[in-house]
């Protein structure tokens, strides 16, 4: 019993070693610090958004906006400081409130109006695409200033960047959110048995709703982060990160049916789609490839992680009940 | 035994089946067989192998050693569910396999529609006379354009039976066919099945109501932890031998009637005149410390959402509820909040949490107490499911088990078990026993019982006779959503219940 779980929990970072392992026999200048350290960008924003946006496919549902989200966010705090004069403590609150709240509208509007949770996030990224457009008037806005926001993504503390410090605080945290907390607890009861959670006491809209807003939450402190680190705000910023984040969700071991999920999975999932990128990168395969061999290479780590797996019979058997009842 | 050729007495012949899935042997050298137009039973305590034994026969699951033949073909050790159905093996299945949206007809032939030479597409009118056909045979009330979700379970399982027929499957098995039927759909079902016998169909039939097992079947295989106790033949079969065989201690028998009385303690819970249009109408009530209170009907009737309207699952349009002695407004955060529990019908749907661990079940509904600042306590969420599990006896006692791995009583026990290590006032349970043998039933209802000596209010809910006589101190029958009887005093037997619920005695006994 307890050396299968062993088994099942260093069946992932096994998966990591081994890519890494290939990657160092193929590229010498893989294993390098200054290679390492481009890795490890997008390591942190995707890992950050991450962090909030295991909720959604624990509850049984997607967020498919986290990008759009970024993107806006970031632009709204640009826009707070820098032309509204607001301090810069004062504009991130503002700024990752707002990502809570768009959050919220998405989880409401999908409880409310019982709509799948993939349209309305996915009407959700296209709108709030558009209106990142408009607030941005379709430009692209260097940011300069002030100093401490741009230190946020680009300074050093204890001489490590500091995305990796909110990046660690921020798994760490929604590592606890899930295990060690009631809505966590909730989360997963509800993604597991939605009629059997609501007849424990489970309020299942509510527990979405939340879900969304944390979704939505991080998804504002990824674009503080990517805005600050590329001194940049625009409509496009994130585009198309939902993806790699849902890559990093679903690699971690996440169940996009619900009832289950791994912060700590979800991050070394960051690392290997982040890895996958680097590596195409350095081996000099033409940019046209890419997307093909990061979509095999996903696959191959999917199967490779839950193949071995042993299937949850009994879950299985209840979650194919519930569908169809 | 001797062995029998495809024109032979024997159409599944099993030998020495063994299998395990990790560590304990689940089936042990099974001997096995089953005539040609044969009712045979299978029974056995939950975890005595028996799901286990259908799997492998049926080609769900893989033996790991011995000889299966049937009908003349030995069936290799890792066959398929196809493979099994093309043989002729049809499962009739205790949660039904029909899709909701589609007709009787499309059901029966479905991916083996008939169709039209050209293009290969489907002949609808052919697929529906040829079922109509089929039905008119047996003399089905059913048409084979009516859509399943408008059927009754009843009537859904004889397009089971139908969509076997068609498959020309020579052996059926069915697993606690009778779980969901009312009585009299239930004699309709024993009259198919005779049906099927005379057809020359062979009927595998378990079953844990033992009065179907003595009625209907030719001979009965009792299984034990794995191992086959003995195979009864029709005549030495014998109620009280066939219970101690299969879990090895004497139970008593129920009696015929149970004496009901009328509790005078505080009232917990007065319901008056609730209705909700459609489901149960001018329904009113009074339930005292410590008192059992039954509700018989059939299925249908609206019990279940009389006491889902009461838990705050389902509103309700008229009438009030008083809970405590003060006036209630039912949700069902107030009524875990308030001390009231609620065990729901069809533990798999709505009962466990499937995939989450026993702890994780036991602690989500206790997630009030065992909060901190938003902080769930895990030291207490063990010692609580620790709790529950001793104090239902659930096997094995693991709280890190995925609840949906467990057998079908043991997750009961669980769903039972997260309310009663609560302070408990008023305990509202549907159906409690469908599907569990006869040893965890048992501890179910001894725990009811000793539940309300301590004074909780029961509220059950049940088609099962023995049941709920034996359980209730007080019955109140239910027909098309009103209360069309009510037993309070004097002994009131399994026959009485059943004949108000039909709706044909009104008022004359008493």
């Amino acid at each position: 019993m307890n050396v299968a779980k062993l088994k099942a929990a260093l069946r992932l970072p096994a998966v990591l070693v081994a890519l890494m392992a290939v990657l160092t026999i193929v590229s010498p200048r893989f294993l390098t610090i200054s290679n390492l350290s481009n890795v490890l960008w997008s390591v942190c924003v995707i890992s950050i958004l991450a962090s909030g946006a295991i909720y959604a496919p624990i509850t049984g549902g997607i967020d498919l906006s986290i990008g759009s989200i970024a993107a806006l966010t970031g632009i709204f705090a640009d826009i707070l400081m820098n032309r509204a004069g607001v301090n810069w403590l004062l504009a991130i609150a503002a700024t990752i409130a707002l990502g809570a709240f768009i959050g919220l509208f998405n989880g409401f509007i999908t409880t409310r109006f019982k709509v799948n949770a993939f349209i309305v996030t996915m009407a959700a990224k296209t709108y709030l695409y558009g209106i990142a457009m408009v607030i941005s008037q379709g430009g692209m806005k260097s940011i300069l200033k002030p100093a401490q926001f741009l230190a946020i993504g680009g300074g050093r503390s204890f001489g490590l960047p500091n995305p990796i410090y909110i990046m660690l605080a921020l798994i760490v945290i929604s590592h606890i959110l899930l295990t060690r907390s009631s809505f966590g607890r909730r989360a997963i009861a509800v993604g597991a048995n939605e009629v059997a959670a609501r007849l424990s006491g489970v309020d299942p809209d509510r527990t979405r709703m939340a879900a969304y807003s944390v979704s939505g939450a991080t998804a504002a402190v990824g674009g503080i982060v990517l805005a600050s680190l590329t001194q940049q705000s625009f409509a496009g910023a994130a585009s198309g990160i939902e993806l790699d984040v849902l890559t990093a969700l679903v690699v971690g071991g996440t169940s996009l049916l619900g009832g289950s999920g791994s912060v700590a999975g979800a991050f070394i999932g960051a690392v290997m789609v982040a890895f996958i990128g680097n590596g195409l990168n350095l081996l000099n395969v033409p940019a046209p490839y890419h997307p093909t061999a990061t979509g095999i290479v996903i696959l191959l780590a999917l199967i490779f992680n839950m193949g071995i797996a042993p299937r949850r019979r009994g879950a299985a058997g209840g979650k194919h009940l519930r569908r169809t009842s | 035994m001797e062995t029998k050729t495809a024109a032979g007495r024997v159409l599944l012949d099993c030998r020495g089946i063994s299998k395990s899935y990790t560590g304990p042997q689940v089936l042990d050298e099974v001997d096995f067989s089953v005539d040609r137009g044969e009712i045979h039973a299978l029974v056995g305590e939950n975890g005595a192998g028996k799901s286990t034994l259908i799997k492998i026969v049926t080609g769900v699951t893989d033996r790991d050693s011995g000889e299966i033949v049937f009908a003349g073909t030995a069936i290799p050790r890792s066959h398929s569910k196809k493979a099994a159905q093309e043989l002729g093996i049809a499962v009739i299945y205790q949660e039904l396999s029909l899709i909701p949206g589609m007709t009787v007809a499309q059901n029966i032939y479905l991916t083996k529609e008939p169709r039209f030479r050209a293009l290969r597409l489907i002949d609808i009118r052919r697929m529906n006379a040829d079922a109509q056909a089929l039905i008119d045979r047996y003399g089905f009330p059913l048409k084979a354009t009516d859509r399943i979700d408008r059927l009754s379970i009843a009537q859904r399982q004889t397009v089971e039976i139908l969509k076997a027929l068609s498959d020309r499957a020579s052996l059926m098995i069915m697993d606690e066919p009778t779980s969901s039927l009312t009585s009299a759909e239930a004699t309709r079902l024993f009259d198919i099945i005779r049906k099927l016998k005379a057809e020359g169909i062979s009927v595998l039939y378990i079953s844990h109501r033992m009065e179907e097992v003595f009625d209907l079947s030719d001979r009965v295989t009792v299984l034990r932890d794995g191992r086959k106790v003995a195979t009864l033949e029709k005549g030495k079969i014998n109620p009280a031998e066939i219970i101690r065989l299969m879990i090895g201690r004497d139970l008593s028998e129920s009696d015929r009637g149970h004496r009901m009385t009328r509790k005078a303690g505080e009232v917990v819970l007065d319901v008056r005149s609730l209705s909700s249009p459609g489901l149960f109408r001018d329904i009113s009530f009074e339930l005292h410390r410590g008192e059992i209170l039954g509700f018989g009907g059939l299925v249908g009737s609206g019990r279940t959402e009389l006491v889902r309207a009461i838990y705050g699952i389902d509103g309700y349009d008229s009438g009030s509820v008083r809970y405590l002695g003060k006036d209630y407004r039912p949700s069902v955060r107030a009524a875990i909040a308030g001390g009231i529990g609620f065990v729901p019908e069809e533990r798999r749907l709505q009962g466990i949490l499937a995939p989450i661990s026993v702890a994780r079940n036991i602690g989500v509904a206790n997630l009030d107490v065992l909060t901190t600042a938003g902080m769930v306590s895990g030291r207490r969420e063990l010692e609580f499911a620790k709790r529950g599990i001793a104090l239902m006896n659930v096997k094995p006692d693991l709280p890190d088990m995925p609840v949906g791995s467990l057998s079908g009583g043991n997750q009961q026990k669980v769903v039972l078990g997260k309310w009663l290590i609560r302070a408990l006032k008023l305990l509202i349970i549907d159906e409690p026993t469908v599907g569990i043998d006869i040893g965890a039933k048992e501890e179910i209802y001894a725990h009811i019982e000793h539940l309300a000596a301590q004074g909780v209010a029961v509220i059950l809910v049940s088609s099962d006779l023995p049941e709920l006589t034996r359980l209730a101190d007080r019955i109140i029958v239910l027909r098309k959503g009103r209360i069309i009887k009510e037993f309070d005093e004097g002994v009131v037997s399994e026959e009485d219940v059943l004949l108000a619920s039909s709706g044909i005695v009104e008022g004359e006994r008493r």
